[in-house]
């Protein structure tokens, strides 16, 4: 008898990559634990004929409160968040991403505002203080929202945006925009504030060929000028001194400098040359100074050249002495003669910088310091770190949620198990011993809490720590772990959201694809736990390992193999070695499969099961996918292959079913009480093919419905004048996906529901080269109201809850949508049946409704992916959805059924029980005078 | 494939055309120099007008966190301090835009623009996509409330205990039990085959809806009459007679 497994290993939505799934079959002879089996039960919904004539008797009843509980049973799926429950169990974080301008806010002595412009376009202000966000603009992604330049001028800021497209002007106390304009096309080059006589009222703008002078105030133009010799000199800075003249810096390369000034009034030209032959790039190396000194560095010389730009005579040479062993993490201060300013020069990513004058008349300073890791840190006078962001967590790239290690007591108990028996007597101390310390932590535990009950709310503080970790009762506390482009990877407490460890990976490479596994989970417990991360460069193919502990953060022990040859793809197998890691196939692309760890005893197991293995590659560049099966000696064979023709459409992605996904109920109760049996494949794989043509017109999407084993084709369906970006969630029996529906304008929701019918070929065990019957297809559309970011199914342990889709809005919310909803049975006319199965009736057009947006008012900016974990609470599914922000939330899609609600009554319940007892006593006694005076009659 | 044949229509008449699209263009663009450059660039590029309003909440209040989004995240425009907002460079077409605000709701809009940039706003309508109802351009965002994101919680009364189905179910035959024999005179004999006659009926019959619709007739029917004497030291001369 054979099962096969899905496993659903990563798949990177980058055309130019290759996409590769994989897929492993295995012969599982009989009672092998998997978390893929799929266990087959007849269920009887009818009753025994002696009871039918009683069904029959109570039957109205009955209906009638089968008709309420339905009505209850209907409500209870519309979840939504209490008042109450805000930041009980959620927390948000607010990013910016890396930082590229900043601005303290100075024309207030005790403001504490700093702003920043970042390469993420995201325009904000922190608190200096605290280093919690003012406020905070989300521009568009890509070159459009590009942000070029930031001025600050009173309480106003000016942005330059999108290549010198636009120019804004933001007031920095409410965060409120002052005015907005389009500018002529060119590409931008710098930008100042100009000032005379001590107010500043201009702004200009210096483009390739042309500069212009705006309004401060409202943004009109003043002026706009030509730059002479624009096609010869390449202006890069604009300087204003405030003498109501700006001075505009053109080089030539290696050969002088040409500086245009114009009048603030008219724009007249007065220009003069500098011979500057060792200088190249004028943003690189020269700033502008104190009253108009033009400061330049030439590194080959070790030597500054300063130029008054007012006086405009010949350039003057200083020598640097500079220790010729520059460490690239120092400063260097040097101080000019005739400059009243000095010069930082550091290794560091100093991004802004500020001294200011005491109340005692000594000079303070604070410096804020973005380093490698997009770490940004704010110092103050005397080497005080003030407050950190990790600005990493911005640009998260995939994520996993670890279980949490028992405590050092559980811990304990735990052990006694593993220990080899050394005797009855022993044996039973330490049961007693044991349980002795775990009855002394819990009594521990119920004074902390009792003590911590008297105490005012917000002074009991639960500081987690790395050394207090440890799993709550219901697992509802997690290790996350995140990958962040940069390749700082954090461990951060899901309950809290505080970081626990952080590790920076060097040299990643910029374009790198990230794959995080897990190898080992806490269960097995003298073995830590295991999580491996694959870093492949997307270019050269060439892979690394990185093995480390998700509790700790620790690099482990384990040394991974050395990847020498480019890699296609790694699967893991749900195979374990003698320590309980699950092993991990790496597939090069000479078709090479290597294991890790490839201890003696894993070979072994896969040259047993070798020829159950299957997997896939997806080749996007050539439209193809291919199916191959392993062979015993770890070479494999390829068994089929689907090629799609690239020349009219493309394959934009493939998805599996997640493989620690559980389906409670094999089949659905009609209404007639026959069973409708899903058609559970765990194979079956979701491929998703867009059209080349782009035309309105003649553009469609298409879904395939692949068996991954056999490489059968399932289903096929094509969407007509319809286009991508196209987000596909496979789970269970059903396949929902989102596009955009080019002829109607609206965003379209599809659902594909497969069912075997209403009876099982193989009750026992599903084998995908053993199904004589295709499925049945069921497929349903609607309308959804709103464009995507992202979409993913909760997720429960056992899968008895219904689920929800979770969906991420460019309006930051995330709504969670009832699956019930996307059904495809649902009718059109309402017959007897399908309301007695519960069936809503059809609707074209999906409801938003703001109570099942999951983050109330904490919206998650450019979310960009949405991961679900199942809690040890089957109703309860823990989400964390990440994009520019990370929000963490539980879910409960069929409302908390087995945990006593917030709002539980303990009052009510109690004041019932003593009414009722009192009565009973009362009539009790009642009774007994009337019997009494019964008896004197 | 349209835009090209629409430039280079614009390039064979380029005087009205142009003049036409600048009135939507910019504003305030400057003399001399920048004309060419400018309408080159913006030759299908568009401004999206509007302003938008929170009733009786100041504007500083709310700018700082609203968005507007046209066709989701596709084009971004900010809101000014005064509430007014332009979302630029937007290309002829059909957009829906909407202002985002984490605490209050905007109804979206749908914007046409077509290829020479009139603009015109109307209702959005997701099924009949080309059904037109017009809205004022430049938009008239006006707020309708706050979101409601969060349930209310169920608060106990004593209404809501007895008007449950259950407890209404199990108290109202309760009711009838003890009180129909009393408003009933059983000793009328008319009444009595009555009484019959639909006992009769309750209890061959197959089709259980319609027993159920009769008890809850029955129900309904000796409401009036219950409540007459319906509160709960009614039932105790019930236990009195047994």
């Amino acid at each position: 008898m054979k099962v096969e497994h899905v496993s659903n290993s990563f798949f990177l939505c980058d055309p130019s990559f290759t996409f590769i799934e994989v897929v492993y079959h295995s012969a599982l002879q009989g009672a092998a634990p998997s978390n893929h089996y799929v266990r087959r039960k007849h269920v009887d919904f009818r009753l025994p004929p002696f009871l039918e004539e009683q069904t029959k008797a109570t039957a109205a009843m009955a209906k009638l409160i089968w008709f309420c509980l339905k009505c209850i049973l209907l409500c209870s799926t519309i979840e939504a968040v209490f008042e109450d429950q805000v930041g009980k169990f959620d927390w948000r974080q607010q990013y910016i991403g890396k930082v590229r301008f900043s601005h303290f806010d100075t024309h207030v002595q005790s403001s504490k505002k700093v702003l920043l412009a970042t390469e993420n376009n995201v325009f904000a202000s922190i608190n200096t203080r605290t280093g919690e966000l003012f406020w905070r603009h989300v521009d568009m992604t890509g070159p459009e929202g590009n942000i070029d330049a930031l001025l600050q001028h009173g309480q106003d800021a000016v942005l330059v945006v999108g290549d010198g497209r636009q120019l804004r002007s933001w007031d920095i106390n409410i965060g409120g925009l002052n005015w907005e304009i389009v500018l002529d096309s060119g590409s931008f080059q710098s930008a100042c504030l100009v000032g005379y006589q001590d107010t500043v009222k201009h702004v200009a703008v210096l483009k390739k060929t042309v500069i212009s002078l705006h309004y401060l105030s409202n943004g009109h133009q003043k002026w706009i000028e030509n730059l002479p010799e624009s096609e010869t000199v390449d202006f890069q800075a604009v300087y204003s001194g405030g003498n109501g003249e700006v001075y505009v810096l053109g080089v030539v390369p290696h050969s002088h400098i040409a500086i245009v000034a114009y009048s603030l009034d008219d724009g007249e030209i007065i220009k003069q040359v500098i011979l500057t032959p060792w200088l190249s790039n004028i943003q690189a190396s020269c700033v502008v100074i104190g009253q108009g000194m033009l400061t330049c560095v030439d590194s080959a010389a070790v030597s500054l050249y300063t130029l008054d730009l007012h006086v405009q005579s010949q350039m003057t040479q200083i020598p640097l002495q500079v220790p010729t062993t520059m460490k690239p993490k120092a400063f260097y201060f040097i101080k000019l003669p005739d400059v009243s300013s000095s010069l930082v020069w550091t290794g560091l990513n100093l991004t802004q910088w500020s001294s200011f004058l005491k109340k005692d008349d000594s000079v303070g300073y604070r410096a804020m310091v973005q380093t490698e890791d997009h770490t940004l840190t704010f110092i103050q006078q005397p080497g005080r770190v003030m407050w950190t962001r990790e600005e990493a967590l911005s640009d998260v790239v995939t994520m996993e949620m670890v279980d949490l290690p028992l405590t050092g007591t559980q811990a304990e108990l735990e052990g006694e198990f593993g220990k080899k028996a050394d005797g009855l007597l022993s044996m039973l101390l330490k049961r007693l011993s044991s349980q002795l310390i775990l009855l002394q932590a819990w009594i521990a535990h119920l004074w902390k809490l009792f003590y911590d009950a008297r105490k005012p709310r917000s002074l009991v503080k639960n500081d987690v720590t790395i050394e207090n970790l440890s799993r709550d009762e219901f697992n509802l506390q997690k290790m996350m772990v995140m990958v962040t482009a940069s390749g700082k990877l954090f461990g951060i407490d899901s309950k809290t959201g505080t970081i626990l460890w952080r590790h920076y990976l060097d040299n990643i490479p910029s374009n790198a694809a990230f794959k995080l596994m897990v190898q080992r989970t806490t269960a097995h417990f003298p073995h830590p736990p295991q999580c491996t991360l694959l870093i492949k460069d997307k270019d050269t193919g060439l892979a690394t390992l990185h093995v480390f502990n998700p509790i700790f953060g620790k690099k482990s022990h384990v040394t991974p193999p050395a990847l020498l040859q480019p890699m296609l793809q790694s699967l893991m197998l749900p195979i374990m070695d003698q320590e309980y890691a699950k092993v991990l196939l790496l597939v090069d692309d000479q078709y090479k499969v290597s294991a890790f760890p490839s201890t003696k005893n894993v070979l072994q197991q896969l040259q047993e099961m070798a020829s159950s293995i299957f997997f896939y590659l997806v080749d996007s560049n050539q439209g193809k996918l291919s199916g191959y099966r392993l062979r015993t000696d770890l070479s494999t064979e390829l068994i089929w292959e689907i090629v799609m023709p690239t020349e009219v459409q493309r394959i934009v992605s493939v998805k599996g079913k997640r493989p620690n996904e559980h389906v409670h109920s094999q089949g659905r109760v009609m209404g007639d009480r026959s069973v409708l049996y899903k058609y559970l494949n765990p194979n079956l794989l979701a491929v998703v093919t867009e059209s080349t043509d782009l035309h309105p017109e003649r553009s469609f999407i298409g879904i395939l419905l692949i068996d991954g084993v056999t490489g059968r084709i399932i289903h096929e369906a094509v969407q007509r004048k319809t286009r991508g970006p196209v987000h596909v969630v496979h789970s269970e029996n059903w396949v929902v996906y989102e596009y955009w529906s080019t002829k109607s304008r609206r965003n379209e929701f599809s659902v594909i529901e497969l069912y075997e019918g209403m009876e099982l070929y193989n009750s026992t065990v599903f084998s995908s080269l053993d199904r004589p019957h295709a499925p049945q297809v069921l497929q349903q559309s609607y309308i959804f109201p709103s464009s995507i970011s992202t979409m993913e199914a909760t997720l429960t342990e056992k899968g008895i809850t219904s689920r929800h889709l979770l969906i991420g809005l460019p309006s930051g919310g995330i709504l969670s949508l009832p699956k019930m909803f996307l059904d495809p049975r649902r009718p059109e006319i309402m017959s007897e049946q399908s309301r007695e199965e519960n069936l809503i009736p059809y609707a074209p057009e999906l409801l938003i409704r703001s109570e099942w947006f999951i983050n109330y008012n904490q919206t998650v900016s450019r979310v960009r992916g949405i991961y679900t974990a199942p809690s040890g609470l089957e109703s309860t599914c823990l989400v964390v959805a990440y994009g520019l922000d990370i929000y963490q939330t539980r879910v409960y899609p069929s409302k908390q059924f087995d945990v006593l609600k917030d709002d539980y009554d303990y009052m009510l319940i109690s004041s019932v029980l003593f009414a009722l007892f009192f009565a009973t006593m009362i009539s009790k006694r009642l009774a007994e005078v009337k019997l009494l005076n019964r008896a004197w009659r | 494939m349209h835009l090209e044949i629409k430039e280079t229509l614009q390039n064979h008449k380029n005087a009205a055309l142009v003049a036409a699209a600048w009135c939507f263009i910019d504003i305030e663009t400057g003399p001399g120099a920048g004309v060419t450059l400018s309408t080159q660039a913006n030759g299908d590029r568009f401004k999206i007008e509007g302003r938008a309003i929170v009733p009786g909440v100041k504007t500083q209040d709310w700018v700082s966190e609203a968005r507007i989004l046209v066709e989701g995240e596709e084009y971004v425009g900010f809101v000014r301090t005064d509430g007014s907002f332009a979302v630029n460079d937007v290309p002829s077409g059909s957009y829906v835009v909407e202002v985002v605000t984490p605490t209050y709701r905007f109804e979206p809009v749908r914007v046409d623009i077509t290829s020479k940039g009139k603009m015109r706003a109307r209702l959005v309508n997701y099924i009949k996509t080309s059904e037109v109802i017009r809205q004022a351009y430049p938009l008239q965002m006006r707020a309708n409330g706050p979101h409601t994101y969060f349930m209310k919680r169920e608060t106990w009364g004593w209404t809501d205990f007895l008007m449950n189905p259950m407890v209404m179910m199990m108290v109202l035959p309760l009711l009838i039990i003890v009180l129909l024999p009393k408003v009933v005179n059983t000793n009328d004999p008319e009444m009595r085959k009555e009484m019959e006659q639909s006992m009769n009926m309750l209890n061959p019959n197959p089709e259980l809806p319609d027993v159920s619709e009769l008890m809850t007739k029955l129900f309904s029917g000796s409401k009036g009459s219950s409540k007459a004497g319906s509160s709960s030291k009614g039932t105790r001369p019930a236990v009195k007679r047994r």
